[in-house]
């Protein structure tokens, strides 16, 4: 049994590879942004500068494509769908925030991961589904309206919620509510129980408790989360395509239809300009509520 | 029973045509063979006689790969032109009207030679040199695709709602169906069919509404916006759910659509809900197969043209018409269908002569306008699109 001896130097060579492994490994995530986020994002930003053929694009430099952005009807259409998407942001806080502090506060500590797992299920079914599901239930003869008009509370089948602009927030707040749920459970968590405790001992009424305690500690949260829906909802075309009235709109819809008609410098445009307002929110997030906080549950 | 006798004759004819194709491999006569299972690169509803493509198959005496393509013309023309879809594939289908001569004018298609489809003879009239549609299949005057569907699009409406029928697109922008009425959110059939009202009533001096100038395309697109602005539309549809729910589920009692979401929002709705013939014109439209420029270096010419053979056949004919309401290319299908009473009962056979006549009456429409996908002007159609949507 002639075992090791610990306490014999590492060889010095071995200490090296040591610090070499130690530091590519935290080469890797930097690689990782890197090949899929700071590339392809390049390489949106070139292509949009390129020309236009009849099939493709060719290399070149021309703002064309930002100049059809921004001197066409396509800027109205993408400042409509970032009021809808803030709308949407809203609605899903006032909604999904509560959620994820009841959960932190009054859920036993064991089952709180359980309750919040609950919140990934609709995730579990096709976006495609989930959209096209909510069209029975707010059309003229939907479910919505047949209720109200059985119980006599209207005369007349609401049309609001359904191919308008309400129509589009009430998905978006349905398809991306679990996205503020999570993030605010987890800046939640960022917070000790007992601040809480200490707040009921010295008899603070909710509503401070909320606006002086749990807003400024969850903030990081809450934005990241209302960054996810935000973006979401320029982004994710089927929205407006599904529920929005006569030509409802987002970003994303631009850049398809874009890719329709073969205008891929336009499209690659759209992309670049969303990235452009995701990355000056990210920024202005960070200078606000430092959005590394988020991860100190973890630390 | 009528189903099952119908499986059983599908069996035996694809038995017969499996046994034809051992057969012909035995005799080292198919070129096909050695070069592998046609790879075509279409849509689902391209097929007909069973829920695979073996009754195609069986029918042409050939093997297919299928290869699901979606409705998008620019994904294909991608594909085609600077991608590898000659390389994945030896034929395809377009997606409107305009395609051919984008593929055709790059080489990624190549010219057919109709002599190997003996069923060109009973091709339609106006496919012929000099007809309305001659020059949907042809490159600078040489036949490069097999068209096996058309139609003329019009305008559904639901006739237990508004007990009365409907013959012009008026209908589209009358108050009385205010909030009531869809268009395609799709610039092409939407400008087109509008285009082709405003000039055939009077409203606008068009040349051709399949291919306007900018100053025309303003012209429709402003018309558009001030009917979006009194509230005329209840949104605009975009697929084939889209289309359907809306008219199923009386959203919409008026809706400028293809056939097949009237024909199946009628089913689904159980309510009478009918396709017009609208005097000021329809955008007309077909879908065609196209040889690959690969497949034909891979040696798989004789087996497309023998899969053209049977999408020029009544056979096919009859039964597109019958399950998805699509117009057959072909002459001769009243009287296949009344050929073969066991696969088309006396209801059938009625509808189907409905259908036919309703697409003649829609056909012979003076002011209709073929497809083009893409027109001259397209930036501006993109633009003033663009407003239309943002009004």
């Amino acid at each position: 049994m002639g075992g090791s001896d610990i306490t014999a130097p590492i060889p010095a060579a071995r200490l090296r590879l040591q610090r070499r492994l130690s530091r590519a490994l935290f080469l890797l995530p930097i690689i990782f942004m890197l090949v899929f986020f700071a590339l392809p994002l390049a390489l949106t930003v070139v292509w949009s500068v390129f020309e236009r053929t009849m099939f493709w694009m060719k290399p070149g430099f021309t703002l064309f494509a930002y100049e059809n952005f921004f001197f066409s009807a396509r800027l109205e259409n993408f400042l409509s769908s970032m009021m809808h998407s803030s709308v949407s942001v809203v609605v899903s806080f006032v909604l999904g925030f509560p959620i994820a502090v009841f959960v932190r506060r009054r859920i036993p500590q064991v089952a709180q991961h359980r309750v919040i797992l609950l919140f990934i299920l609709p995730f579990m079914v096709s976006e495609i589904i989930r959209i096209f599901a909510l069209r029975p239930v707010l059309q003229r003869t939907g479910l919505v309206n047949t209720v109200l008009l059985e119980l006599g509370v209207i005369s007349e089948p609401i049309t609001a919620i359904l191919y308008t602009p309400m129509g589009v927030i009430i998905g978006e707040v349905m398809s991306f509510l679990p996205f503020i749920v999570f993030a605010g459970f987890l800046a939640m968590e960022a917070v000790p129980k007992y601040i809480f405790e200490i707040c009921d001992d010295l008899g603070a009424p909710r509503h401070r408790v909320f606006l002086d305690v749990i807003l400024p500690l969850a903030a990081p949260g809450i934005f990241a989360g209302g960054v996810f829906i935000f973006v979401n909802g320029l982004g994710v075309a089927l929205l407006p395509n599904i529920l929005g009235g006569p030509g409802a709109v987002n970003a994303g819809l631009i850049a398809t239809q874009a890719i329709s008609a073969l205008d891929f410098p336009l499209a690659m445009a759209v992309s670049a300009i969303m990235m452009a307002t995701l990355l000056g929110l990210l920024y202005l997030g960070h200078r606000l509520f430092d959005l590394t906080r988020i991860l100190s549950p973890i630390n | 029973m009528k189903q099952m006798e119908f499986n059983r004759r599908v069996l035996l004819q694809s038995a017969t045509a499996m046994a034809a194709i051992g057969a012909a491999g035995g005799l080292n006569m198919g070129s096909a063979q050695a070069a592998g299972p046609l790879k075509l690169w279409t849509i689902g509803i391209a097929k007909v006689g069973a829920k695979d493509w073996s009754a195609m198959a069986g029918q042409a005496g050939i093997e297919i790969a299928y290869n699901a393509k979606s409705a998008r013309a620019d994904e294909a023309i991608q594909k085609m032109v600077v991608g590898d879809g000659s390389k994945l594939y030896d034929a395809m289908s377009d997606n409107g009207g305009g395609m051919e001569d984008a593929l055709a004018s790059q080489g990624a298609v190549v010219e057919l030679d109709t002599s190997k489809i003996p069923n060109w003879k009973n091709i339609l009239p106006i496919y012929n040199p000099g007809g309305a549609a001659a020059e949907t299949i042809r490159h600078k005057g040489k036949v490069v695709a097999v068209p096996y569907i058309s139609n003329a699009d019009s305008l559904a409406y639901n006739y237990d709602k508004i007990g009365a029928d409907i013959d012009s697109w008026e209908a589209m922008f009358d108050a009385q169906f205010k909030g009531r009425a869809a268009m395609q959110n799709d610039f092409g059939p939407t400008l087109t069919n509008t285009a082709i009202y405003l000039k055939e009533s009077g409203k606008q001096d068009i040349d051709n509404p399949s291919n306007m100038n900018p100053s025309e395309v303003k012209g429709v697109c402003q018309f558009l916006i001030a009917q979006k602005k009194k509230g005329q539309f209840r949104t605009f549809w975009d697929g084939f759910g889209n289309g359907l729910n809306l008219l199923a589920s009386e959203e919409v009692l008026v809706s400028s659509c293809w056939e097949p979401i009237q024909i199946v929002a009628a089913k689904k709705s159980k309510m009478d809900i009918r396709y017009g013939t609208m005097k000021e014109g329809h955008q007309t439209w077909n879908n065609a197969f196209m040889l690959t420029k690969g497949g034909q270096a891979r040696g798989q010419s004789d087996a497309f043209y023998k899969l053209m053979n049977v999408y020029l056949s009544t056979w096919f004919g009859a039964r597109t018409l019958a399950t998805f309401g699509f117009g057959p290319q072909m002459q001769g299908v009243n009287e296949y269908v009344e050929a073969n009473p066991k696969d088309f009962d006396a209801k059938t056979k009625a509808l189907l002569a409905a259908r036919l006549a309703g697409k003649a009456d829609r056909y012979a429409v003076k002011g209709n306008s073929w497809q083009n996908v893409f027109p001259t002007h397209i930036r501006d159609y993109q633009d003033w699109w663009a407003r239309v949507q943002a009004a």
